[in-house]
């Protein structure tokens, strides 16, 4: 089953799938060729990607794009749907320590547009309901919650509030508004310890004032009473901890695969995957035992090919930090199309990478989690731990995408930018990718190629 | 020396007490809202008070976490190390012990601030003073509104929040205008005029629920309510009534909307925002279904008054209500 690791387009992959089945290919039950998807899901954006070409990554995939149906079988098969907004990595923990629930983002309805390009009309169905194009793309799940036409109405939504983005928090009170009741729990924005205050040390070589924490952990408290309700059953301390220790197994498998990819001389696995499979921390989507098969099945391919000196992204291509996640997927080939990898990523939820404490009372351990976010906390401490980690990459350069309408992007690219040049002097850019970014592509790709060429150009200084 | 808050729910009395003097942001005669080249997406209100923050090194500023444009805009003045600015975490939700504590936590966090700029711990008593004078002014205002020029109560909210005084404003005359509600984020001194050119195209502002209007002078103090020291009744008079979008859930917004366009007679609510402005402009369509009335959105713009364009759909708007 063996080949050089390259990309394949959607056409490539038929060919290739068929040659995997006659090998011998043995899949799960969600598995099977990838145009199957986009003719049954309308996904059609599938046809302009490309794909890493291991079973690995094939299982990555199915597994990601099967998720909508994943969750109707579960909810046919009696159990209880959570719908957890915003917090990206810290309520699905708790869902997924208690039997029968199954935690998922609707917030992950903002990736439909780009999937379906556009056919779902997502957006301006979000558009007649009040939220036209100056809001996120993350408008596409008001339609999608109130429709239920692509995954389950939940039996509970819960979103996290305060430090948080208003695009955000006022699609979810529209939703609301609309008759969808939500638990909302408050989320301080994280400030550091004044002097004479008690510090909490949080993951990420984060602190807090133990107000702070205490404050946060009360809130998951609750939201703790709500879904042990839901299921029927406490959640008790003991029960926290050993879904704490799960999610930390999803953790520990993602902070490999991350080294392994993002120190390599060239790149193991393209940048789309490693999106996808980063994405994979903050709700395990949907099924937290099959994630850490599927992160399991890459690490191994990642570790063969680098043993067999095997890459996809030669060692010439620059080496990128990327920062924020992309409405349209194509962008992260873009990037490798024009000479770039992926060298390290903030795609909004370092928080959901870092481990959970397990030495700590769990719901302690888990508030620090929470507090962690890199999108409650000051932008700045946002953009040292993307300096730390562009040194630890040895990142030539930092592309922050913005995201459009989002209020974060309003200011923080021109922050991290900032400090990211005063720190390390490195270039860095800005770009918006819009859901479906064909018609931007130009643009997009000019400002891409100077980032690689001048990232390249100071290589010989 | 003069301390500059950047929202009415910062309690002013709490800065007065630490013998400083407090100045509401939005009223400072010069605070410019462009015309600038904004990034896209950044809140017009929202880069002037970092601009403002980043010149005023001789007084302090205080951000609130009302909205993420604030909220980083704080990122943005602070990034020099400025170190006369102040972020004060106004919690979202407000059903629980939680938000409470936050917010009084907050305050004496604020209050360490205020003695680290060279002021002085307040006395229960010169607290409880300072919280029953502006508590009077308050009420005095509320009871103007209704009968007041809607320009002139502008200016009395404005100078209320500028040095806590009170100027009577004059009753409005007798009116045949478009009764409407003026509901939103910020309105600024250079945006009074607009009051003056509705009036012109036949409306009237019989409701100023914006930032600086009768929203900001919903704080209210008992002292009888079992609150042992000011210091309580101060947290639970700002945390209690509180009336602003960004609250989770914001439904304390419209059951204080709703008798008040009632009582106002009301026939369609403008609803005034900044570019940018995501809570805000959210709640139209909410707003439309709950009171049944219709909304008009309108941005600020960078020039007094409304910009022509604004002007026409104002008219357009107060003559289909006719």
């Amino acid at each position: 089953m063996n080949s050089a690791p390259r990309q394949l387009n959607l056409d490539q992959w038929d060919a290739r799938y068929e040659q995997l089945r006659r090998d011998g290919l043995r899949e799960p039950a969600y598995g099977g060729p990838l145009r199957r998807l986009m003719v049954r899901e309308k996904d059609f954006r599938l046809q302009q990607l490309r794909f890493d070409n291991s079973p690995a990554a094939l299982r990555l995939w199915n597994f990601l794009l099967t998720e909508n149906q994943r969750l109707h079988q579960a909810r046919a098969g009696g159990h209880k749907i959570v719908g957890t907004m915003k917090d990206l990595g810290t309520v699905p923990v708790m869902a997924y320590a208690l039997p029968g629930l199954r935690a998922f983002y609707p917030d992950g309805a903002w990736w439909t547009p780009c999937l379906m390009e556009c056919s779902d009309r997502l957006l301006q169905k979000a558009e007649r309901m009040g939220l036209d194009a100056s809001f996120c793309p993350v408008r596409a799940m008001l339609p999608a919650l109130v429709d239920g036409g692509h995954f389950p109405r939940p039996d509970l939504l819960i979103c996290s509030s305060g430090a948080v983005c208003d695009d955000f928090s006022a699609i979810a009170q529209r939703l609301e508004h609309l008759g969808h009741a939500i638990l909302w729990w408050e989320i301080p924005r994280r400030r550091r310890p004044a002097s004479g205050e008690t510090a909490c040390a949080l993951p990420g070589l984060l602190a807090a004032p133990k107000i702070q924490v205490d404050c946060v952990r009360t809130e998951l408290q609750r939201v703790g009473q709500a879904l042990g309700k839901l299921a029927g059953k406490t959640l008790d301390d003991d029960c926290l901890a050993a879904g704490i220790r799960a999610a930390n197994q999803v953790r520990r498998r993602l902070d490999s695969l991350r080294r392994a990819v993002y120190s390599a001389p060239a790149a193991p696995l393209p940048a789309l995957e490693m999106l996808v499979a980063e994405m994979l921390a903050i709700h395990f989507c949907s099924d937290r035992e099959e994630t850490i098969a599927v992160l399991d099945d890459l690490l191994a391919e990642v570790q063969s090919r680098a043993r067999r000196s095997q890459f996809v992204i030669g060692a010439e291509a620059a080496r990128i930090f990327w920062v924020n996640p992309v409405a349209d997927l194509r962008a992260m080939n873009l990037l490798e199309e024009l000479g770039g990898r992926l060298c390290g990523s903030d795609f909004m939820f370092s928080h959901a990478l870092d481990l959970i404490p397990e030495d700590l009372p769990p719901l302690e351990a888990l508030a620090r989690s929470a507090l962690a976010d890199p999108m409650v906390g000051p932008t700045g401490d946002r953009a040292a731990r993307i300096v730390r980690e562009c040194q630890a990459g040895r990142a030539e350069a930092v592309a922050v995408s913005r995201i459009p309408g989002a209020s974060h992007c309003a200011r923080e690219g021109e922050i991290i930018r900032e400090i990211v040049r005063r720190e390390i002097g490195i270039p860095a850019i800005e770009i918006e990718i819009p859901p479906v970014c064909d018609a931007m592509l130009p643009s997009l790709a000019s400002g891409l190629r100077a980032l690689v060429e001048t990232a390249r150009s100071r290589r010989t200084r | 020396m003069d301390v500059f808050l950047a929202s009415p729910w910062i309690p002013a009395e709490w800065v007065r007490a630490h013998g400083l003097q407090p100045r509401g942001l939005w009223s400072v005669e010069n605070f410019q809202c462009g015309p600038w080249p904004l990034s896209a997406g950044v809140c017009a209100f929202a880069e002037a008070a970092v601009r403002f923050a980043r010149e005023r090194s001789d007084s302090a500023v205080i951000f609130s976490t009302a909205c993420d444009q604030m909220r980083r805009g704080f990122d943005a003045a602070s990034l020099r190390g400025q170190s006369r600015l102040f972020l004060f975490n106004l919690p979202a939700t407000w059903q629980t012990a939680a938000a409470g504590q936050i917010f009084r936590s907050e305050l004496e966090r604020l209050g360490q601030f205020l003695l680290a700029l060279g002021g002085r711990a307040p006395s229960p008593e010169l607290l409880r003073r300072e919280m029953l004078l502006s508590g009077a002014t308050r009420k005095r205002l509320l009871d103007s509104a209704a009968a007041s020029s809607p320009r002139w109560f502008a200016e009395a909210v404005a100078r209320f929040h500028w040095d806590g005084a009170f100027s009577p404003p004059p009753p409005a005359a007798p009116a045949t205008q478009v009764p409407l509600a003026l509901l939103g984020g910020p309105f600024l001194a250079p945006h009074w005029k607009w009051l003056d050119e509705l009036e012109a195209a036949g409306g009237r502002v019989t409701l100023n629920a914006t930032e600086m209007g009768e929203r900001s002078l919903s704080p209210a103090f008992d002292f009888a309510a079992g609150a042992s020291h000011p210091f309580d009744a101060l947290v639970r008079g700002y945390c209690d009534n509180i009336i602003d979008v960004f609250q989770r859930p914001n439904t304390r917004l419209y059951s204080w909307l709703k008798p008040r366009l009632a009582s106002r007679q009301a026939r369609g609510i403008v609803l005034w925002h900044f570019t940018g402005c995501d809570l805000w402009r959210a709640e139209a369509g909410t707003l439309r279904e709950t009171f049944g009335l219709p909304v008009l959105l309108l941005e600020a713009g960078a020039e007094p008054g409304a910009a022509p364009r604004q002007l026409n759909r104002l008219q357009a708007f107060v003559e289909t209500l006719r």
